[in-house]
């Protein structure tokens, strides 16, 4: 895959970049991620120490199981927390201006206009007293200072983009199916053209042939539009059709990284290996995680040492001792496992 | 994650209540409205218990013996009423008849609720739909009024006089009765909601497959879960009943003979002790309705976020 | 709006206000005691006569079913509610007592109502939105002190502060005894100047109850997907508020706010006792004391049929502010 440098995209954006932007830095750059939940009896770790990037027009697919942080990592972009949660460290560089020291109000100007979400519309994410049309049109007038007129003809385009039929615009959430609702979801994440598109388990809910229609027109955009993609799901078929890289997370940390068809083929650390049960080509049936025993550790007071241990098959004693370093393999698959240790001789 | 462990034939009639019975008292006083429900609950209930050897007996117009709508004063630390009765000593007196109306009343509404919301949850189909079309009716009336013409007709009807049962003025027992059938509607509403989702749940069918009568999977395994329910409802409702009381008393329906707060209210009203500036009069037992009204509702809430965390983080 | 949606509303209004009627009728005829005893209450000194004509005009000495009933339908859709008995209004048709009282309670409780629900719902929706600040605390633990008192007690407390101790406001009525006016201006305003301290204590009664609804809703509104859509979309946070909450939170509160009516209307009219407002509330208890039954039926029906109303009106609201129930 090829990187375009932001000075690349600058021509291809509709809206200038931010002021402080540097035209030579990557897209998306995360380092040492940590972000945290206050709770009564301490601080959740549910993000801890987690590093990615995204070059532009790339697809990343996040993984794991539920509760191992891969939405709080894609939320902690923008800083969508719920309020006992907060960024204790790392940073989030776009463009590379960092993200993460920005004041509430600052953090505004980068929501949607550069990353955007597609969250599960097929639930509750649209306002169910608003019309959709409205919805959509809501960023483009609010957040580029369009007139009305104009952001109410740009939803009318988004929606004929997304494949909603002209004759639907002024329906209610309520009145379109689910995987209509999904699609004009997506339409509202391309109102303001952003930079990045994050999609939070876009397909969960919905039945199989509207998954692989939503899918179908992702692709589709990502083609047409170039769109940067962030995928969180689940459902590692998704994955495997959608996207370039993934990135397992297993208890807030990454236990694996790299090329879709690398990683699938030839999973590296233990988790991943259980994820994907064993069976090397994915792409030949479509998977949800299987049930590994046992529990994830506690994130309050996470256990010394790789934080799988508990549940790995082939643990040694120095898993229980010391943290396994990230270590960056020749094909380009990075993996946090005493299996594989820095010297760079996989066992 | 684990897979669930089956329980054996002794578990059938154990049920996922035993949660910690008593866990929940220390996380009760441990937040500062459940500690000052439960403060405020103590201080009530002493006074209830033992009036006469806090305040002496009751006082009569014929054992009075202060001065008339006299102020504070050191022999009269909440001075005295038009007969020249202490307010101290008929307020504290006062809390024994409005505490006991509120709690006979709370026990007949509550009652009534669970009955009617278990059964209703628990049958279903066109009684349960009949039944809760009642409880909406219920609900939309102003039930006060109701309340007034129901107590006022049964008294009518019945000649209630001078009799007492177990103590207390047949009179006082009519409003307690009216306030069970006029508040039953929502206990009863929340208890079937409940109802319906245990329903649901596994260890009814098991016991339904084992042959068990619906009554008996009523009693035994649909109200120990919902036992927690109907104590914080209890709690709140007990709110209600003294405040519905304490009104009722105020527009005429109370006893002379057994006085409560709102029937020294209305007492202080028709003296015309707001217009004469007499504050003393109404400010105790004004003071004692909203003090205990507003523990009450406290350690309502605070039963509510402990004892049902599904609403927990609402508050 | 559909006009199934209409239509079933309509029909559970028109089937309220028959149980009300059946209700009211069973009340006092299937009592213990001899129904003339109880249509006349406790009423000294009624003569032979009266009682007679209590007895034909309602028909007791017919079958309770369908006679009596019938007779008593017909004459309560022609709005006859039959006569006082009571002390100052003795012999008068009862819908005419009714009415003339109606309009006071209407002026008073039309007003509180507006303002409290105002004041709360904005107050609510404040605290709410500022959940654990300085304001959220304060505003909570005054609303739920209000809510723990019983209005009355609260209009007892104004009269002695504002009236008695200050002296800036009147003690009772609805005008001042024996006063004659410039000019209507100078008598509304006379009438302005009575209403302040009852207006007062029903808009803060009501206050409470309906700032502790409007919080909940809110602050379970904030928890809901589409909000977090709406921040996500780099809204400020009033706007979030404005456009994405609000309009979410207020659906619940509305048809709330109905359902409360018949608990809060009834249990307020003790207000007017306080000040001797001369509305339905002190005609209740005047008609309590005298047991002037065929007044109390009266003020049951009228109280309730209005509660109805309210609620259909909500309810109607509900369907304007919700597409969800359009369709």
């Amino acid at each position: 895959m090829t990187t375009l440098s932001a000075a690349e995209i600058r021509g291809r954006r509709q809206w200038p970049l931010p002021k402080l932007a540097d035209p030579t830095a990557p897209l998306l750059e995360v380092r040492d991620l940590k972000t945290h939940f206050r709770l009564e009896r301490g601080w959740v770790r549910a993000v801890d120490g987690v590093s990615f990037s995204l070059a532009d027009g790339e697809a990343l697919g996040l993984a794991g199981e539920s509760g191992c942080g891969k939405t709080t990592t894609a939320l902690s972009l923008v800083r969508l927390l719920p309020s006992n949660g907060r960024i204790r460290g790392g940073s989030v560089e776009l463009f590379g201006i960092d993200l993460v020291p920005k004041s509430e109000r600052a953090m505004l100007r980068y929501r949607w206009r550069e990353i955007s979400i597609v969250f599960q519309g097929a639930m509750n994410a649209l306002n169910p007293v608003t019309r959709v049309a409205d919805q959509i049109a809501e960023p483009i007038r609010q957040r580029l200072g369009q007139s009305d007129k104009t952001s109410k003809r740009r939803a009318a385009e988004l929606l004929d983009l997304v494949g909603i039929p002209r004759k639907r615009l002024g329906a209610y959430p309520h009145e379109l199916s689910g995987g209509m609702r999904q699609r004009a979801m997506i339409a509202m994440a391309l109102a303001c053209d952003p930079a990045i598109v994050i999609g939070d388990e876009p397909t969960t809910a919905l039945d199989v042939m509207v998954q692989a229609q939503i899918l179908l027109l992702l692709e589709q955009l990502r083609r047409d539009l170039g769109l940067s993609l962030i995928l969180i799901t689940h459902d590692l078929s998704v994955i495997a059709e959608t996207c370039d890289r993934v990135l397992v997370m297993y208890a807030g940390r990454v236990a694996e990284e790299g090329p879709v068809d690398r990683v699938f083929r030839e999973p590296r650390h233990p988790y991943t290996q259980k994820l994907l049960g064993a069976f090397p080509n994915i792409h030949a049936d479509r998977r949800t995680l299987e049930v590994i025993p046992g529990q994830p550790p506690d994130l309050v007071d996470p256990p010394v040492g790789c934080r799988f241990a508990a549940r790995c098959p082939f643990v040694m004693p120095v898993c229980t001792e010391v943290d396994p370093p990230e270590v960056r393999l020749e094909d380009g698959v990075r993996v946090a496992c005493h299996l594989f240790p820095p010297s760079g001789d996989a066992a | 994650m684990t897979a669930p462990t089956l329980p054996g034939p002794a578990a059938l009639s154990l049920q996922p209540v035993s949660r910690q019975r008593f866990g929940f008292l220390r996380e009760l006083l441990r937040r500062p409205s459940g500690l000052f429900g439960v403060i405020i609950l103590a201080i009530f209930t002493l006074l209830a218990l033992v009036p006469d050897l806090l305040v002496g007996p009751l006082q009569t117009a014929v054992t009075a013996t202060g001065p008339r709508l006299g102020p504070p004063s050191i022999e009269f630390p909440l001075g005295t009423d038009e007969l020249g009765r202490s307010i101290l000593n008929l307020t504290v007196h006062a809390t024994r008849i409005s505490m006991v109306i509120g709690l006979l009343a709370t026990f007949i509404t509550v009652a009534i609720g669970a009955v009617l919301g278990i059964v209703s949850g628990y049958v279903g189909g066109r009684f349960d739909a009949l039944l809760m079309r009642i409880a909406d009716f219920f609900l939309v009336l102003p039930t006060f009024v109701l309340a007034i013409i129901l107590t006022a007709i049964i008294r009518d009807a019945i000649g209630t006089g001078s009799r007492e049962i177990g103590g207390i003025r047949l009179s006082l027992l009519v409003i307690v009765v009216v306030i069970g059938i006029t508040s039953w509607s929502s206990a009863a509403r929340i208890i079937r909601s409940q109802t319906l989702s245990l329903k649901e749940r596994a260890f009814v069918d098991r016991a339904r497959v084992i042959g068990a009568s619906s009554s008996h999977i009523m009693r035994r395994h649909i109200l120990p879960n919902v036992v927690n329910l109907i104590v914080a409802n209890a709690v709140l409702t007990f709110a209600g009943a003294i405040l519905t009381e304490t009104t009722l008393s105020f527009v005429g329906l109370g006893d002379p003979f057994q006085p409560s707060w709102g029937q020294l209210l209305e007492a202080a009203r028709s003296t015309g002790a707001p217009g004469l500036g007499a504050w003393w009069y109404f400010v105790p037992a004004g003071a004692s309705v909203v003090l205990v009204v507003f523990a009450f509702t406290l350690l309502g809430n605070a039963l509510d976020d402990i004892l049902n965390p599904k609403l927990a983080g609402r508050r | 709006m559909s006009l199934r949606y209409l239509a079933r509303r309509l029909m559970t209004a028109a089937i309220t206000v028959f149980l009300i009627v059946v209700l009211n009728f069973v009340l006092f005829r299937m009592m213990p005691g001899s129904p003339e005893r109880i249509l006349l209450g406790r009423t000294p000194n009624v003569s032979g006569e009266v009682i007679q004509a209590t007895r034909e005009r309602w028909g007791l000495d017919k079958p309770l079913f369908p006679d009596q009933f019938v007779a008593y339908l017909a004459s309560t859709v022609q709005g006859d509610l039959g006569f006082s008995f009571g002390g100052g209004s003795r012999g008068r048709p009862v819908t005419d007592v009714l009415l003339q009282r109606l309009g006071p309670t209407l002026l008073l409780f039309g007003l509180g109502e507006v303002l409290a629900i105002i004041l709360g719902l904005a107050l609510g929706a404040y605290s709410g939105w500022r959940r654990g600040g300085i304001l959220d605390h304060v505003g909570n633990g005054l609303s739920l002190v209000l809510y723990s008192t019983p209005y009355f007690l609260l209009g007892m407390g104004l009269l002695i502060v504002f009236a008695t101790g200050l002296g800036w406001f009147p003690t009772f009525g609805i005008s001042t005894v024996g006063q004659s006016y410039a000019g209507p201006l100078d008598q509304l305003g006379d009438m302005a100047w009575h209403l302040a301290l009852p207006l007062a204590t029903v808009a803060l009664g009501l206050v409470g109850q309906y700032s502790i609804l409007m919080r909940s809703s809110i602050v379970e509104t904030l928890s809901e997907d589409y909000v977090t859509t709406a921040r996500a979309k780099g809204l400020t946070e009033g706007r979030v508020l404005r456009s994405h909450a609000l309009p979410n939170a207020l659906l619940p509160t509305v048809t709330l706010i109905a359902i409360n009516l018949g608990y809060v209307v009834a249990g307020a009219i003790t207000v007017e006792v306080v000040f001797n407002w001369p509305g339905l509330g002190t005609l209740t208890v005047n008609a309590l004391s005298s047991r002037d039954y065929p007044v109390l039926q009266g003020v049951f029906l009228l109280l309730s049929v209005g509660v109805v109303l309210a609620n259909l009106i909500a309810d109607l609201m509900y369907g304007f502010l919700d597409p969800r129930v359009r369709t």
